[in-house]
């Protein structure tokens, strides 16, 4: 793996428990429009509950979350946190939600019961997502959770499906150049 | 310790003999299902890329039923789009609009989706493959992977198994055991978390079709469950073989497989009931919400879409007309169920009725691309859910029921308890032949 930095270190954005992906995290319009482009999305990120926060906000800044964050069937929003550079680590997530956020290339520590009432808005704050280390450096606090899954590391480094389904295909084509009886084939 | 469904099809399909819940594997599906919405999206990024075919596109099926009438120039757009999109990609199973119907439903009805088959599907109510004993899960945006490498990783999940105990009443249905199932859940009465979870059925499941099977699917898929299975019947399982288009083995879970929960719900004195706007875990018996106004209303969707269905619809509707001021749209599951509500007399009952039929698909049920709401408007629906801003407006009340309390409620102009209403015995008793 190289130069993918797996530690994040910027302001703590706090937010509670239960929060809907529809206009909790990004307009619903975007969900229904079925809008992918992350140039467009990075503008609208908690638009609704908060307008003014893609402003504020700067890369390697972390949304720290309570249980059921983006609760609903969809990942848009992820698409927008991945453009803007910044991670998430909440108390749960659904899974399809953590899914699309893996597939987006979002850094996500899901399952650390108690993260939130470890830190406040504004905290200076850092996350290792490959070692699950937790630093508050605002209040001196440390705790380790579990690290983002070994299996999927490789394609959260390599920057989200998109990115990784390249190096693949890439992969595909050189194989077929040495060999042109190679067929497309499975991971 | 024997095994789960889940885990037995799991493990054969990712050839790893005796994998167990909690285990990651990158499964190879029987199917790969794509629908018209999230196609373009897919083909940008996968032109984008440069890959320019599929690994396995004889596997492939897409589907054409979340936006069949193009009601604006960017769905006829997206229409365009797809037909080439399924030339470029030599996409085995192409279905246009006007061809198959509902992506969830026809493919059972036709012998695509068959007992202890496994296939990955972009869509959320992929779950309803757990009518007839298969599998289908939901991957989002990740079915761009599957198309192009075949598999993605899968965690194996747990399995829930619910109990149902005893024979429902006259005048209550399946979708309304999945309002109440959730009802529990929601108020912690039952304390499950579904997420990621299989919900398998047992209990007096014999008094199921195929149509109140699939109504089974859909409110634990609201509650975010992977998957549902409900072991195959025998009729069931006849019925499949007389459609197969493939062969196939039913899967059942082991008498001792390891499942993660038990419960058990009575459903011989379930009352009908009504989700109130918000979502199926709101739902109350039907006496608390009776004579509530509603101006629209809408039967059709992944929980609502089987013949067994219309002929519900039509049993209330025979001879009688829906109310002034309430539009009906009612929408077939499939091609197969508009040609037969046709040879049946069905059609003519509806067009008597005054209710509208659509072409086979989604309907209303895709964030209103037909049919939505006005403002301040209330709809009693079979959707399958009932978000806010569902059927456009956000302030429109959106309230869910079984086909019979909409059918009925349509007829009344306000939600009513359908065992006030007489039903068409005739059309009742062929319920039971809708599917063999």
């Amino acid at each position: 793996m190289v130069d993918f930095d797996w530690i994040l270190r910027g302001s703590c954005y706090l937010l509670g428990d239960d929060i809907p992906h529809a206009d909790g995290v990004i307009p619903q319009r975007f969900i229904i429009d079925r809008e992918t482009d992350p140039d467009v999305l990075k503008h609208h990120l908690f638009e609704l509950t908060d307008p003014g926060f893609v402003s504020r906000c700067k890369p390697g800044d972390i949304i720290v979350a309570g249980r059921n964050f983006g609760v609903g069937q969809k990942s848009t929003g992820y698409i927008a946190m991945k453009a803007l550079g910044l991670g998430v680590i909440c108390e749960s997530i659904p899974t399809q939600g953590y899914r699309g956020a893996i597939y987006a290339g979002l850094r996500v520590l899901a399952h650390c019961n108690g993260v939130t009432s470890m830190c406040a808005n504004g905290d200076d704050i850092e996350v290792d997502f490959s070692s699950g280390l937790f630093t508050n450096h605002t209040r001196g606090l440390k705790k380790t959770w579990r690290p983002m899954p070994q299996s999927l590391q490789d394609l959260i480094s390599k920057g989200g499906a998109e990115a990784w389904l390249s190096t693949w295909w890439a992969r595909v084509a050189q194989a077929e150049k040495t060999d042109p009886a190679a067929s497309q084939s499975p991971l | 310790m024997g095994y789960t469904a889940i885990e037995k099809v799991l493990s054969r399909a990712a050839s790893k003999p005796g994998a167990r819940a909690g285990e990651v594997v990158h499964p190879i599906p029987d199917l790969i299902m794509i629908h018209d919405g999230v196609v373009q999206s897919s083909k940008v990024m996968l032109d984008k890329i440069g890959i320019n075919r599929l690994s396995n596109p004889e596997k492939v099926m897409m589907v054409s039923d979340h936006d069949v009438l193009y009601g604006s120039a960017k769905a006829a757009e997206r229409g365009s789009f797809n037909r080439k999109a399924a030339r470029d990609w030599k996409v085995g199973h192409f279905f246009d609009v006007g061809e198959g119907g509902h992506g969830h439903i026809f493919p059972m009805e036709d012998g695509r989706v068959l007992p202890g088959m496994f296939y990955f599907d972009n869509d959320t109510h992929a779950t309803n493959a757990g009518a007839v004993g298969a599998f289908g899960m939901r991957l989002g945006p990740e079915i761009t992977s599957v198309l192009a490498t075949g598999t993605t990783w899968i965690e194996i999940p747990q399995t829930i198994r619910i109990f149902l105990r005893g024979l429902l009443q006259p005048g209550v249905q399946a979708r309304d055991i999945g309002f109440y199932l959730a009802r529990l859940i929601k108020s912690r009465v039952l304390q499950i978390d579904l997420d990621n979870r299989v919900v398998e059925y047992a209990g007096d499941l014999e008094q199921f079709g195929l149509g109140e099977r699939v109504a089974l699917c859909s409110s634990p898929t609201e509650m975010r469950a992977a998957g549902i299975f409900i072991p195959p019947s025998e009729k069931i399982f006849a019925y499949c073989n007389t459609q197969a288009k493939i062969s196939f083995a039913p899967v059942y879970s082991d008498t001792d497989a390891e499942f993660e929960s038990h419960h058990e719900i009575n459903i011989a004195n379930l009352q009908p009931q009504i989700a109130l706007p918000g979502g199926v875990g709101n739902s109350v018996d039907i006496s608390e919400s009776v004579g509530t106004r509603v101006n629209h209303a809408f039967i059709g969707s992944c929980g609502s879409g089987m013949y067994e269905d219309l002929l519900t619809t039509a049993s209330i509707l025979k001879g009688r007309r829906v109310a002034a001021e309430v539009r009906l749209f009612i929408v077939p599951g499939s091609q197969r169920s508009m040609r037969k509500l046709v040879e049946d007399g069905l059609m003519q009952i509806f067009i008597d009725a005054g209710a509208m039929v659509l072409p086979p698909g989604c309907g209303p049920c895709n964030d209103a691309v037909v049919g939505p709401l006005a403002s301040g408007e209330s709809s009693i629906s079979t959707a399958t859910n009932s978000n806010t801003g569902r059927f456009g407006p956000r302030d429109a009340k959106l309230f869910l029921g079984s086909p019979l309390t909409v059918a009925a409620s349509a007829v009344a102009g306000h939600i009513v308890d359908p065992r006030s209403f007489s039903a068409d015995e005739t059309l009742s008793l062929m319920k039971s032949a809708a599917y063999g």
